[in-house]
């Protein structure tokens, strides 16, 4: 790994250069696809941060990105906001979410707390129709219009490098080992003297910041938002299949895993809308299956790779 | 919100709770069979219940039979459903970790919904039968929701006399407390899984006939029944059949008191508060853990 380390850095460097370049050279399509792709790479890097690393299935994930599209979206509309530290403000909005629903929720274990999350985003999103005044209620919200696709190109880029090097910092840390240390067996943990509530809650926390600020950009981005378009449970479900397609509690599965998902969502799946369901339905279930270590995990097994790819 | 309770409106609340209950109860115990016997939440309950919707509005239309009468029918063909997924995927997550069971059900649910989408247009549908409601003293009663309350009455009565006191039944609930017990007891485990499976559906199914008669059909009326079913095991305790009958009484009476003060729109939530609610207080279900 030493040894190989200059080579690797230098390939990140290589890489993100050209995703900065990319614009410059693109199509406006090109630059807008990108930006989705980064946006995935956030969603599914930060769902990886709790799930992946402690396997605390949050299956409300969406919950994160919604709230922060709506706090991001409430500022530029009604205190006139600029458009960066709002969705900035969004990931703050998602981080309070986390710790106000993680202090009770967190002591439930496996399917309980996934559906008691899933069940916490419908909630949310029904409040979010109530309360018509502040949040346009089923009517949605529309921001000003602003052409601002460049600069949100770039801070959803940083965001998605943001939450990816977390992701490193965390795997290679004392923190990662005993998040993973959870995962393995919570009980063990205890054991050890792992304040076992405490490292879930922080990695609650971390993987909402993520989808707070990425919600506010894709808000601001798309100019409009309503309770049904943030806070869909199938966009929980992508994230997760991403992570698991490219492999859960590594790196780069969730960079991989939304790459293709995405490309392949693009390339395919968008040419048959009336299958549009079923054939998401058909890959969830084909990654389930076939591949629930994901491609870097197979590697793994097959290689002798770091831990920390 | 200023609602001023009078006792008719309370016993109209009582009256209607218990009549949705009962469906509730039904509904869930087929949930309750699967999440006990193989610990996996089965996301595609509510879209099979909406396939035996479908099945008797469309065995109606086609005959014009009593669309009760189809209820033998949905119920077996959901039964063979049932058995086919659990034979052909689901049994590959029994052991797994409950993200691959989630996600496959899942996967499997959104297919159906889609299906559906594609096979009977996304149109909503109803079967025009007993549409009327009589008055019984203060109270109305719907016709329709009567013979729901009595037949899904009698099936779960049913359910419970299976489980009680047949040899399968009790090897189903052998199954749920200890599977390596079951085995030793020479029990065939893999063919349990898929009756359970089967039946689960069937009761889902049975739902489905029966909420036809009630309310508009489409591809997308099943998946809050998942929900509202997890709700209905988690309130009588996972793993506690009885419990589910509990559960599901009591969530049609908050659902029926919450109509009355809260917009649709909330009403809409109670469901999903009360199971959060309802997860963080008690965990294990305000009856108690697992005791079949």
């Amino acid at each position: 790994m030493s040894a190989r380390r200059p080579m690797v850095l230098v390939l990140i460097a290589v890489g993100l250069a050209a995703l900065a370049a990319y614009p410059t050279v693109g199509t406006g399509y090109g630059v807008r696809a990108m930006l989705q792709l980064f946006m995935w790479i956030a969603l599914a890097g930060s769902w990886n941060l709790v799930s992946g690393l402690t396997g605390y299935v949050s299956f409300g994930h969406v919950a994160f990105f919604g709230i922060g599209s709506y706090a991001t979206a409430i500022l530029i509309t009604r205190a006139a906001w600029p458009w960066l530290p709002a969705s900035l403000a969004g990931g703050v909005a998602a981080a309070v979410l986390a710790l106000v629903i993680g202090y009770p929720c967190l002591r439930l274990k496996g399917p309980y707390f996934a559906i008691a999350m899933l069940g916490l985003n419908e909630v949310l999103r029904v409040l979010v129709s109530y309360f018509e005044g502040l949040t346009g209620g089923g009517l949605g919200l529309s921001l000003p219009t602003l052409q601002a696709t460049l600069p949100i190109y770039y801070v959803m880029g940083a965001t998605a490098a943001a939450v990816t090097l977390l992701t490193y910092l965390i795997l290679t840390s004392r923190f990662g080992l005993r998040l993973m240390t959870i995962r393995e067996d919570e009980i063990a943990a205890e054991a050890l003297g792992i304040d076992t509530f405490r490292h879930k809650l922080s990695a609650l926390l971390l993987s909402a910041v993520g989808p707070g600020i990425v919600g506010g950009l894709a808000a601001r981005d798309q100019g409009y938002i309503e309770p049904i378009s943030v806070f869909p449970l199938a966009t929980t479900i992508t994230m997760i299949v991403m992570v698991l397609f490219g492999g859960k509690g590594t790196v780069w599965g969730p960079v991989l895993g939304a790459a293709v998902l995405f490309v392949f969502q693009e390339a395919v799946w968008a040419r048959f809308i009336y299958l549009h369901q079923l054939l998401f339905g058909a890959i969830i279930i084909a990654v389930v299956l076939l591949m629930p270590r994901g491609v870097l995990g197979l590697l793994q097994l097959k290689y002798r790779l770091p831990r920390t790819i | 919100m200023n609602v001023v309770l009078t006792p008719v409106m309370i016993g109209q609340v009582i009256i209607s709770g218990i009549l949705a209950g009962a469906l509730y109860a039904m509904v869930a115990l087929g949930l309750a069979l699967i999440f006990g016997v193989m610990r996996v939440i089965n996301i595609a309950h509510g879209p099979l219940l909406m396939l035996g919707a479908y099945g008797t509005y469309f065995l109606w239309q086609a005959t014009g039979v009593n669309p009760y009468l189809t209820l033998p029918v949905t119920m077996a063909a959901l039964f063979v459903l049932g058995v086919l997924l659990q034979r052909a995927l689901v049994f590959r997550v029994v052991d797994a970790p409950e993200l691959s069971s989630l996600l496959l059900t899942f996967g499997v649910s959104i297919a159906l919904v889609n299906l559906a989408q594609l096979a009977f247009t996304s149109d909503l549908r109803a079967v025009e039968f007993l549409t009327a409601s009589f008055r019984l003293g203060p109270f109305a009663f719907s016709k329709s929701r009567l013979v729901a309350f009595a037949v899904a009455a009698a099936i779960t009565a049913g359910a419970f006399v299976f489980l009680q006191s047949t040899r399968l039944g009790k090897a189903i609930r052998a199954t749920s407390q200890s599977r390596e017990v079951a085995m030793v007891c020479g029990i065939d485990v893999q063919r349990i899984h898929l009756l359970t499976f089967g039946l689960a559906s069937a009761l889902a199914a049975a739902g489905g006939t029966l909420i036809a008669v009630i309310v508009a059909i489409q591809p997308e009326m099943g998946q809050i029944w998942t929900f509202k079913s997890f709700l209905v095991i988690v309130l009588g305790g996972a793993g506690n059949y009885p419990g589910a009958l509990v559960g599901g009484l009591l969530l049609g009476l908050v659902e029926q008191l919450a109509s009355l003060f809260l917009t649709t729109q909330l009403s809409e939530a109670v469901a999903y508060v009360l199971l959060v609610v309802v997860l963080l207080i008690r965990p294990s279900g305000l009856l108690g853990g697992r005791q079949t």
